[in-house]
């Protein structure tokens, strides 16, 4: 790789990403983690109060909770939805006809807004003559209390969102899949690989960058899981499936307490910025580039 | 796996993803009663167009549409092309301080937007630039995830292909539009309609910097199918029926170029 | 290929560009008139026209003013209101309801109307209802004018009753007739159809609280006193429902709510706010409503929305005379009742006729029976994050996780610490 000029040119092709970024997120962010400083309603002006918000936040066992939470929900939605989609992927990678009206039926839920899926995974978890638990009645099983179940709402919730993103992972897995030249799986093949052998050393291996992306994504996002919660348990039963922007989303505008939401954020920040940091050190281990 | 079980999961599987938007699409075409009904009933006994009608009259769908294409389309057109040439100096340049500007690329992910947006709107105002579309479009330009996925690709270009044009003489920007633009189609295509449908489902900044309702993009006027006590489902489902549309359509056409294989690893 | 599609996009975009930048040209000014704007909730969706006919009837009188008409549909209302509040660009006038109104009147964003009252001629206090114009005032200062109320009922499925053998209710009943009547249904209605819903949240337990006898805060609002007896009493009544299956569990009401099971006829009483009474419209059975069975005491909600002008607005005189016009005047009251919009917050009786004699339900003097114990809600400047702290508390009562004492004193706790901040 060329070394001439590199900060320069490389100046130019980052200036203009970096400039919109920087003007409209990044000077925001720390503005935002200026007013963790104050205590701020939004209606009268901020007012200083150090490291209030932050002491206060030490002892909040609302936080702690919803980080747990939090946590529980990556733990189940992470696996669940890279296998979903690389499975989808796998299957639909093929050339077989109409695989690309597959691709789009498998795509429809990514697109659809939370408002419906939630709604509809209400009704198909309904304890009360939902599809599920219907199902489970005709063989003699009586179905838990899903959203309305202290123990089981969190999978209540986990459950749609894998199913609304596997679409997404499998786009992006499709693309890195595409990038595999198929003359390399053809070379592999005529020396007698089996399919497995070729998914275990070739398709695996040269798919672990498109994979870093969805793993490094996919826990910035997580951490930050808002939308599905609030739509379909608001936290409940009993704060089973509150989360920590939930927290913060509360925090912000309901309570107007802005100052505290934003030392929220500062801590989130940090806990994220070092998990994605471990993520980076790690891949030296198993993700392999051209 | 027998051609046959996979051509059986494929169908059902596409079965189960598909139910949302049957399910959506249909409950727009009951009336209020029985889209409550139990045991829920799968194609309405009576269909009816009244939420459509409805819908129209309470929001300007075709405003909305216009509103939210305009902005999503600029948005996605301007990450596309922000996120290549980043994407493409994180991947393929040498320069110092890389690892720390692309830390802070990935930063700007990991702050959720409710605390972002008053400091964010502030400074809009301060620019004089709230109810404008540049409020909606300005901080589009350039995303941290769009130049992340772009980064991924071009490192999987191989090494090779890149030291072959040097030595034809290319400079960055060749190598930038003629080896690795080309290489990265599907990843470029996957970009844009994520793009597209980030941007055309995204609520809670156009909420707050838009005033005007000629200005409202697509989400914000289906929030305002919301009543204070009570939701008319079958109307927010004629609502959300119509906005899933374009992105279909957009979806359908940007799809093509990802299903574009890489026959040949390209090594003269 | 590659360059056709890039030429194609690239003149598509510069397309849309430049209808970007015509329709943001396109705005015509109207010099020479005053212009307010309005922000509201109370219209979004159903009554957006009606507020438009408002409008149209006020710059007729006025031909000097425009109002400018935003909604916001009220889950989304508040952020929008505050960030445009933070930004010095508040509304001239834009709606509150009593349970925000207090955040707001403290913080300094609310204008004394009592100095732009005083310059009208034609301004009468004695034009609204009592109640409800006083409720929006805060040490002497007058914040805001009323412009709906409303109040909760309970109302029954009278083919229900009947096919059960019940007496139907009436306004001398207290709570433990509800109750006989409960017990009764449930051992004749078929399974999945229940005979009472009464929503086990902060709204109807301070109702409740009042109703028993007790009171929720101090009077001078340091110390929380929901806890005590009468707090106890109305706890155990509301999650009593649900013990004694009379009242459907969270897992029984699924995705619906109490409204859906109502319609479907599978609800023989529900305590509902008269609101609905334009959802039940068209139900197959017929139904009716009573005054809400009092306990020790009779004790009924009491809710206002008011429109309040911004202490920073430099229109004060005209937002004061829209805000006056469309709560006040004849012709946006008339507006409101043939709408079935809520109950105006006016004296006269006129217009109250009209709502009375609307059917169903037929029994509408019983929301003006309701208004003669009202109790209104416990407000402070903490109010959501009062509202949240006894909701969670509730919660786990009605769920059995904890016992009501130990509820409400945890409660009481957490609220005490939020009124010492205040």
């Amino acid at each position: 790789m060329t070394k001439r000029n590199s900060t320069a040119v490389a100046a130019l092709f980052v200036a203009p990403s970096f400039i919109p970024i920087a003007s409209f997120f990044i000077l925001p962010m720390f503005g935002a983690f200026y007013v963790s400083f104050h205590n701020w309603d939004l209606l009268s002006p901020a007012k200083w109060v150090g490291i209030k918000n932050f002491t206060m936040l030490l002892h909040d066992r609302t936080f702690y909770h919803s980080l747990k939470n939090t946590l529980i929900f990556i733990a189940g939605y992470l696996p669940l939805v890279y296998i979903l989609g690389l499975g989808a992927a796998l299957l639909l990678n093929r050339k077989f006809k109409g695989n690309s009206f597959f691709r789009a039926i498998y795509f429809l839920p990514t697109v659809t807004s939370w408002v419906v899926v939630a709604l509809l995974w209400k009704w198909i978890l309904n304890p009360q003559g939902g599809l599920v638990n219907s199902a489970l009645h005709t063989i003699g099983i009586t179905g838990p209390g899903w959203w309305t179940s202290k123990s089981w709402a969190m999978v209540s919730v986990i459950l749609p969102s894998a199913w609304k993103d596997l679409g997404l992972v499998m786009l992006i897995l499709l693309a890195g899949l595409q990038s595999i030249p198929n003359d390399l799986k053809e070379a592999a093949a005529l020396d007698g690989a089996t399919r497995f052998q070729i998914f275990r050393r070739i398709t695996m291996p040269l798919l672990t960058p498109a994979t870093f992306f969805v793993l490094v994504v996919s826990l910035i996002n997580n951490f930050q899981v808002f939308d599905q919660i609030y739509l379909m348990t608001s936290g409940g039963p009993e704060g089973a499936t509150e989360v920590i922007v939930q927290q913060i989303y509360k925090n912000s505008f309901d309570y107007g307490r802005m100052g505290y939401a934003s030392a929220m954020s500062l801590v989130l920040f940090i806990i994220i910025m070092t998990f994605t940091l471990i993520q980076i050190r790690l891949q030296k281990r198993w993700v392999h580039y051209a | 796996m027998p051609k046959s079980f996979s051509r059986i999961g494929i169908y059902l599987g596409g079965l189960v993803m598909a139910f949302p938007f049957l399910w959506m699409a249909s409950s727009s075409l009951k009336n209020d009663v029985e889209a409550f009904a139990t045991p829920p009933t799968l194609w309405p006994h009576k269909p009816t167009t009244i939420n459509y009608h409805h819908a129209f009259a309470l929001a300007d769908f075709p405003r909305l549409f216009l509103n939210s294409l305009i902005v999503s389309v600029a948005a996605t057109l301007l990450q596309v092309f922000t996120s290549g040439l980043a994407g493409y100096a994180f991947a393929r340049i040498q320069f110092r301080g890389k690892n720390i500007l692309f830390l802070m690329y990935l930063a700007t992910m990991m702050v959720p937007l409710q605390v972002i947006v008053v400091p964010l709107f502030l400074e809009m105002r301060a620019l004089n630039l709230i109810d404008s579309y540049w409020a909606l479009i300005l901080p589009s330009i350039a995303t941290a995830f769009g130049v992340f996925l772009i980064r991924q690709a071009m490192l999987t270009i191989p090494k090779e292909l890149e030291e072959a044009a040097v030595l034809d003489g290319a400079n960055h920007w060749k190598i930038f539009r003629h080896v690795a633009v080309p290489l990265c189609g599907p990843s470029f295509a996957t970009l844009g309609i994520l793009s597209f449908l980030a941007t055309w489902n995204s609520f809670l900044w156009p909420l707050i910097a838009i005033y005007s309702p000629e200005k409202m993009t697509l989400p914000l006027g289906l929030a305002n199918l919301h009543g204070e006590h009570n939701a008319d489902w079958p109307l927010i489902m004629a609502g959300t029926t119509l906005a899933v549309i374009p992105v279909t359509i957009v979806y359908f056409i940007l799809q093509k170029q990802i299903t574009q294989s890489f026959l040949t690893t390209g090594i003269k | 290929m590659q360059r056709k599609s890039t030429k194609l996009v690239a003149s598509i975009a510069t397309g849309l560009m430049l209808v970007a930048s015509g329709l943001v040209v396109n705005q015509a000014a109207a010099a020479s008139k005053t212009t307010i704007t309005y922000f509201n909730f109370t219209s979004v969706p159903d009554h957006v026209a009606d507020v438009k006919k408002m409008v149209a009837a006020f710059e007729k009188k006025n031909p000097g003013i425009k109002v400018n008409v935003l909604g916001a549909a009220y889950a989304d209302y508040f952020t929008k209101l505050k960030t445009r509040v933070v930004a010095n660009q508040a509304p001239d006038v834009f709606d509150l309801n009593y349970e925000n109104f207090i955040t707001y009147a403290q913080a300094g964003t609310l204008l004394d109307l009592n100095a732009v009252s005083k310059k009208d001629k034609s301004f009468k206090k004695s034009d609204y209802y009592g109640k409800a114009y006083d409720v929006f005032s805060l040490a002497g200062k007058q914040f805001g004018l009323p412009a709906s109320f409303s109040t909760t009922v309970l109302a029954y499925n009278a083919d229900l009753f009947k096919s059960a053998g019940v007496a139907l209710p009436n306004s001398s009943w207290d709570w433990s007739d509800e109750e006989a009547a409960s017990a009764q249904l449930k051992a004749k209605l078929p399974a999945g159809t229940f005979a009472d819903f009464q929503p086990v949240q902060f709204w109807e337990f301070y109702k409740v609280l009042g109703a028993a006898g007790g009171k929720f805060l101090s009077a001078d609002k340091k110390k929380a006193l929901f806890n005590k007896q009468p707090g106890v009493n109305a706890l155990n009544w509301l999650i009593g429902k649900t013990a004694k299956g009379y009242m459907p569990t969270k897992a029984q009401l699924g995705t619906g709510d109490e409204s859906v099971l109502f319609k479907a006829g599978k609800l023989a009483m529900v305590h509902t706010g008269i609101w609905q009474f334009d959802a039940f419209k068209n139900v197959p059975f017929s139904w009716d409503i009573v005054v809400d069975p009092g306990g020790v005491t009779p004790g009924n909600h009491f809710f206002a929305n008011a429109l309040v002008v911004s202490s920073k607005t430099k229109k004060a005189a005209a937002a004061f005379k829209w805000a006056k016009f469309m709560t006040s005047d004849p012709t946006a009251v008339k507006i409101r009742v043939d709408a079935a919009w809520e109950l105006p917050a006016t004296s006269a009786k006129a217009p109250l006729a009209v709502y009375l004699a609307k059917r169903p339900p037929a029994n509408r003097a019983a929301v003006f029976e309701a208004l003669k114990n009202p109790i209104v809600p416990p407000v402070i400047r903490q109010q959501t994050e009062l509202q949240d702290t006894v909701n969670k508390w509730l919660e786990k009562a009605q769920n059995g996780t904890i016992s009501v004492s130990e509820a409400l004193n945890s409660a009481a706790t957490e609220v005490n610490a939020l009124l010492a901040n205040e």
